[in-house]
Parts: structure tokens; C-alpha cells; sequence
């Protein structure tokens, strides 16, 4: 097996403090500012990668991210893991429960919510996909990409939010929680699916069987999947140490239901999506597993990630103002409306469907993973992804401040 | 929801039912609802879905003399021929019964008691609170231990309040009101990003906001002589009742049910369903 040199290994090791250094430096910073932690760990990216360091400093960039390529292709496996975890803990924190007992509202918000922006992002793009940067070639799925990137809701972002605001135990805030719980389910499937019809996915099995087996995974994971998650988890519990065995295990089921999907020709987050879900939801799985799950995905390799983004795209140069724009406007008012309606239509008042409204529209999590992967495939040009991350940082940030607002209202 | 305030212990459950089916274990049931009778003053219904022959009405009455109870509040139906859990149920409706009482099946070899096909359905669609008891008994089972559910659910108020009265008529023990905090590891994933001091501070705030919200529902109710602990965790209310139960060895547990099933609530079993496959105790299940 090849294995790093001496000086691969000493730049890995030094890649990878800068970016948690930086990652916390910054959500410290976004912290004290009353900002989610994403906002500050794709800042510290930016500032990190070609755009801000490679600028002022090249020598210095050069030297920590492009002296070695097979540190770099290391450390592009750290990325994909990392990506498969922030998967991983998404599906955990889905609670089929949370949603069932919110019942056909959250359903009802969690659909129109999504609905609108597809809608609106797909005719956007498919009728201007040179303006856009979309990818001509491939250009119904390259905007229905588009479409379902400005979507997605950040489940873990409006977590934080309404805890902030003391709203997360109100019928509001568990309306909106298990609405964005939808909205990451749905999001997922209908991104696997059309991962499947995209000119570039078809090196696995062809469409149709694709779709098939993405939706008698899915299934299969929810029911039987499930039954023997319930099976096992109560013997670890018991017999294995504890938190060792249940984290490493869950973990190692993780990865192979993500390379069960990578292989079938889905992408590999979906497996780990899916299989996150299932295990969330067995009643054997303690919340505190959940609790250190999240702990150590969440500071360790979240911002990895996150940061990770900055260094693939210089966001001076790809920057576009018109594209940004757009981007921005369509993704936060189709999405905004998409959700007010829906929590009109479920019967919740004025200033709270405003809440609801604003709430949805936070993100910053799966989105920029989706629209990473556009942008991989060829299917997104790098001024859209841009754009997605500005999406993704100016409604984290505006949706707090906004969520108050709308909750004081006497309408 | 406003519900109605009942003055005393003696008017909670007017009329008790207990289905019989001249089984073995017929005769410790109506010991066990002779018993409930006398504590609520109520009238007894005895409901029996089948033929009425002469030789059944005579062995029932002998019964009835042999283990003292009184004829003159108790009643007999006699259902003919039906789908038992549809004739139980229209037998309910029909007597107004408050409280109906039904014995639990027991796992063949295994000390685990669950309810079979006929007592979830008439668990589901009773018109009236249910009592499953796991192994009715000649001698009458000690209600010791008694385990409230008190999540935040919107008949957990009427759980409570009816909870608390059922335990002072059978003269617990000690009383548990259990709360669970939902999504406690998302909670306090989120809370992560803060320092140390401020990840505790939420943690106790979560605890303490589940224990004011049962104090909250406590108020104005008489609790007597009731020895009632607060108890919090974390998790799935039906899981964390089933094993908190198991573990201090509840005799009762108390259960509110105000769901409306739906095709979801099948597909994707619901926390009550949960518990009626695996009963940790005796149930109650109060309907509002």
C-alpha cells in the first residue's frame, strides 16, 4: 500500500489545524455576534482558501494547500467523510415521531415550501441557463438541481435559531421542525432520483432500476431496516461498552449503507441519509448516543467541511453580481412564500406563518452540500455555487433577527 | 380543551364493564373488578358476548354468590352472537360504562404480558378509559407503585388530575409523574456550540421546564395523602414509561389517549401502540 512521506504527512497534519483553527476561531466569532457557527466556518474557508490567503499570502497557500497532491487527495477523503457524517447526523435528527404528531400541517408546509422554489428555480434557470451557469448540455436536470438547492431547509440551523428565541417547545417552532424534516427527507429522494437521470450519474445501472432501488432502499431501510436496527441495538447496548461500541458500530452501518448506494449508483450521502433516519428512530438509540453523535460531528467534522468549501472556489474571481443576485432573490422569497402559504393553508395565523415562513428559509447545511455536488458533476458553474453559498449566508443570518420580528407582530 | 371537573372519587368511574368469556381466569377479573366497584361505589356491568343458556346464567350466579359480589349494583349482558370486540363496544355505549376492565395475554413461557387482536381494538376504539390488567388475581393486585404519564400532551392535564385521584381511591404507595424532554439530543447537539457554563445552564433549564409544566398541572388538584415524585428523561415518552416502569417494578401505569387514528398511525406505530405490544404493568388508559 503507498503511504504519505514524511512531508505529506506533516502537511496533512497542518492542513487540517489551520482549517479547525480557523473554523473555530470564526464560530466563536459568529457565536459572540449571535450567528449560527456555519456562517463563521464557511467565512473562515473563504479567508483560508484562494480567495483572501491565496490572494494577500500566496506563497503561504501554496505551500499549505498545493505543495502535495496526494495530501491533498487525503485530504479530500477527510471532505467526503466528513460530508457522509454531516449525512449521517442529518438523518439522526429526523424523528418520524416529531412529524407524525405534527401531522398533514407539517406535511402541507414542508410540500408548498418546497414546491414554489423548485418551481420558480428550475423556469429561472432552464430559460436562462447561460446567464445562470447552468449546464446547457444537461439543462432540465441541471435546473431542477437548481431548483431543489434553494429548497432545502437547514434543519440543524433552525434548531439553534429557535432555541435562541425560546420558540423551539412552542406549536410553532415544532411545526417548523418537523416541516424542515420533510423538507431534508423529500429533498433527498428527489435529489437521488435525479442524481440517477443526470448525463453524468449513469456510470451505475441505468435510470429506471436507479429510481427503483433508491426507493426500495429507502423503504427497505424504514421498515426492515428498522426492525433489525431494533434487534441489534438493544444486544450492544447491553453487551458492547458503552458509548464505544454503539458509536463505532453505528458508524460502521453508516459507511456501508453509504457504499451500498454509492454502488447501486446513488450517491453515497443518501445511504447515510437513509440508514441516520433509521437509527435515529429506533427508541434504543439513548438521546445521549444522540447527544455525543452530534457533539463530535458537529465540532469536528462539520467544520471541516464547511470550511473545505472555501478552498475549492476563489469567490472574487467567480463572483458575480447578476447571478448572486438572482440566486438570492428567487431562493429566499419563493422559498419564504412557499412556506408562509403552506402554514396559511394548515390553518396558523398571520405573524405566525411569517414565522414559519422565515424559518424554512434558513440554511447553510444541505444545501451547499448539494450544490457542491452540482458543481462537481459539471451540472452548476462556479458564480452559481457562489451564489448558493450567499444564499446560504445571508439567510442564516437573516433568519433569526426576521423570526423575532414576525413573532411580535399583532397580526 | 376544557374538561369537566368531577367533585368526587365516588362519581369518577360510575359504572365499570369487565367482558366475560367463562375463561380460567374469569373469576380473579371479577374479583379484581369487585374490588374497583367497592373503592368507586360504582355499579358493575358484566358484559358476555354469546349465547345466554340456562346452565351459563346459573354457573355465573354462583359465581357471583361465591365471591360476594352484590347483585343489586351488578349487572349482566348478555350479547348474542357478534364480532366480540364490536359487541363489547356497543355493550359500553349503550350502559355508559366509565371503566371497562380487561385482562392482558400472557406470552407463552415468558414472564411478557401484551393485549391480543380483540383487546386493542376495543383499547383503540372504547368509548370509555380502559384497565388492562397483566395477571388478574383471586387476592386482588396492590396498586403500590404508580407511574403517570406526564409529557406535554394536550390531555396530559386531564391524565394528571385523573391519575392522581385513581391513585388516592386505591390508596398508593408512591406516586411517579414521569416527563420526558423531546429531542433532547438535538437540544443539546445545538447547544454545543456554547461554552460550558451556558451547555449546563441549558441542561437544567430543560429539566426544569418539564418539572414546572407538571407542577403547573398539579395546581389546585388535592393530592392527600400521595407521596408524588417528579421524575424527568429523555426520549420517546412510551419507551421511557415502559422502562422506568420495569425498572422500579410500577404496578400501574397511567396513560392518557386523545389520538385519532389515522392510515400513518399503522404504518408507523404510534407511542401508544408501542406500549400495548410489550405491557411493562397494569394500564389505565384515560380517554378525555
Amino acid at each position: 500500500m503507498e503511504t504519505l512521506n514524511h512531508k505529506e504527512v506533516i502537511n496533512l497534519l497542518l492542513q487540517l489545524a489551520a482549517m479547525l483553527i480557523m473554523a473555530r476561531i470564526f464560530a466563536e466569532i459568529a457565536r459572540k455576534l449571535k450567528q449560527p457557527a456555519v456562517v463563521g466556518e464557511i467565512i473562515a474557508g473563504i479567508i483560508l482558501g484562494p480567495t483572501i490567503l491565496g490572494y494577500v499570502m500566496p506563497e503561504l497557500h501554496e505551500d499549505l494547500f498545493q505543495s502535495h497532491e496526494m495530501t491533498n487527495i487525503a485530504l479530500d477523503g477527510f471532505v467526503q467523510i466528513s460530508v457522509v457524517l454531516l449525512l449521517f447526523i442529518a438523518g439522526i435528527e429526523v424523528e418520524l415521531q416529531v412529524v407524525w404528531s405534527q401531522g398533514k400541517n407539517a406535511l402541507k408546509i414542508a410540500l408548498t415550501s418546497m414546491a414554489l422554489p423548485i418551481i420558480a428555480g428550475f423556469v429561472v434557470a432552464y430559460a436562462f441557463p447561460e446567464f445562470l451557469g447552468v449546464n446547457i448540455n444537461d439543462r432540465a436536470v441541471a435546473s431542477t438541481f437548481f431548483g431543489l438547492a434553494i429548497s432545502i431547509t437547514a434543519l440543524a440551523v433552525v434548531a439553534r435559531v429557535l432555541m435562541d428565541l425560546d420558540l423551539f417547545k412552542t406549536k410553532t417552532g415544532l411545526l417548523i421542525i418537523a416541516s424542515a424534516m420533510v423538507v431534508d427527507v423529500v429533498g433527498w429522494i428527489i435529489f437521488s432520483v435525479i442524481l440517477s437521470l443526470s448525463e453524468s450519474g449513469q456510470e451505475g445501472i441505468g435510470v429506471w432500476p436507479t429510481i427503483g432501488l433508491t426507493l426500495f432502499f429507502t423503504v427497505f431501510m424504514l421498515t426492515l431496516g428498522k426492525a433489525l436496527i431494533n434487534r441489534v441495538l438493544p444486544w450492544t447496548n447491553k453487551n458492547l461498552a458503552w458509548p464505544g461500541g454503539l458509536l463505532s458500530l453505528s458508524l460502521a452501518i453508516c459507511f456501508l449503507a453509504a457504499s451500498f448506494t454509492e454502488f447501486i449508483g446513488i450517491h453515497a450521502i443518501f445511504g447515510a441519509f437513509i440508514i441516520g433516519v433509521a437509527l435515529g428512530d429506533s427508541e434504543h438509540l439513548t438521546e445521549k448516543a444522540k447527544e455525543i453523535l452530534h457533539q463530535f460531528i458537529n465540532n469536528i467534522f462539520a467544520p471541516i467541511f464547511f470550511l473545505s468549501i472555501g478552498l475549492k472556489v476563489n469567490f472574487i474571481e467567480a463572483f458575480d453580481l447578476g447571478v448572486v443576485g438572482v440566486v438570492v432573490i428567487v431562493g429566499f422569497l419563493t422559498k419564504y412564500f412557499g412556506a408562509y402559504l403552506g402554514g396559511r393553508m394548515a390553518g396558523v395565523k398571520r405573524n405566525k406563518a411569517m414565522v414559519v415562513g422565515f424559518g424554512l428559509s434558513t440554511r447553510g447545511s444541505m444545501d451547499i452540500i448539494l450544490g457542491l455536488i452540482a458543481l462537481e458533476s459539471g451540472l452548476v458553474s462556479e458564480s452559481l455555487f457562489i451564489g448558493l453559498v450567499i444564499l446560504a449566508l445571508l439567510s442564516s443570518i437573516i433568519s433569526g433577527p426576521l423570526m423575532g420580528w414576525a413573532e411580535k407582530l399583532k397580526i | 380543551m376544557a374538561y369537566l371537573k368531577r367533585s368526587s372519587l365516588k362519581d369518577m368511574f360510575k359504572r365499570i364493564g369487565l367482558a366475560i368469556a367463562f375463561s380460567p381466569r374469569m373469576e380473579a377479573l371479577i374479583t379484581e373488578a369487585k374490588r374497583l366497584v367497592n373503592f368507586f361505589g360504582s355499579e358493575l356491568i358484566l358484559i358476555h358476548v354469546g349465547v345466554k343458556t340456562e346452565e351459563l346464567e346459573g354457573q355465573l350466579d354462583e359465581i357471583l354468590s361465591r365471591l360476594g359480589v352484590e347483585k343489586a349494583k351488578t349487572k349482566v349482558l348478555w350479547k348474542e352472537n357478534g364480532k366480540p370486540a364490536k359487541k363489547i363496544l356497543e355493550a359500553c355505549r349503550e350502559e355508559n360504562v366509565d371503566l371497562l376492565v380487561a385482562g392482558a395475554l400472557k406470552q407463552e413461557g415468558f414472564l411478557k404480558y401484551y393485549l391480543g387482536s380483540v383487546g386493542r381494538k376495543i383499547i383503540r376504539k372504547a368509548p370509555c378509559s380502559v384497565l388492562t390488567l397483566i395477571e388478574p388475581k383471586m387476592e386482588t393486585t396492590e396498586f403500590s407503585k404508580v407511574v403517570i404519564n406526564g409529557t406535554q400532551l394536550e390531555i396530559t392535564p386531564e391524565v394528571i388530575r385523573q391519575g392522581i385521584d385513581f391513585s388516592k381511591a386505591i390508596a398508593a404507595k408512591n406516586v411517579y409523574i414521569l416527563n420526558e424532554i423531546k429531542m433532547y439530543g438535538l437540544l443539546m447537539g445545538t447547544a454545543s456550540e456554547d461554552t460550558e457554563d451556558e451547555v449546563s445552564g441549558t441542561r437544567r433549564q430543560l429539566v426544569q421546564d418539564e418539572i414546572t409544566y407538571v407542577e403547573e398541572n398539579m395546581k389546585g388538584i388535592d393530592v392527600g395523602d400521595l407521596k408524588i415524585s417528579i421524575k424527568v428523561t429523555g426520549g420517546r415518552w412510551a419507551t421511557e414509561l415502559a422502562r422506568f416502569c420495569e425498572k422500579i417494578e410500577a404496578d400501574l401505569l397511567i396513560v392518557g389517549d386523545d389520538r385519532s387514528l389515522t392510515f400513518f398511525d399503522r404504518l408507523f406505530p404510534h407511542d401508544l401502540e408501542d406500549l400495548l405490544s410489550t405491557l411493562p404493568c397494569n394500564l389505565l388508559i384515560i380517554k378525555p
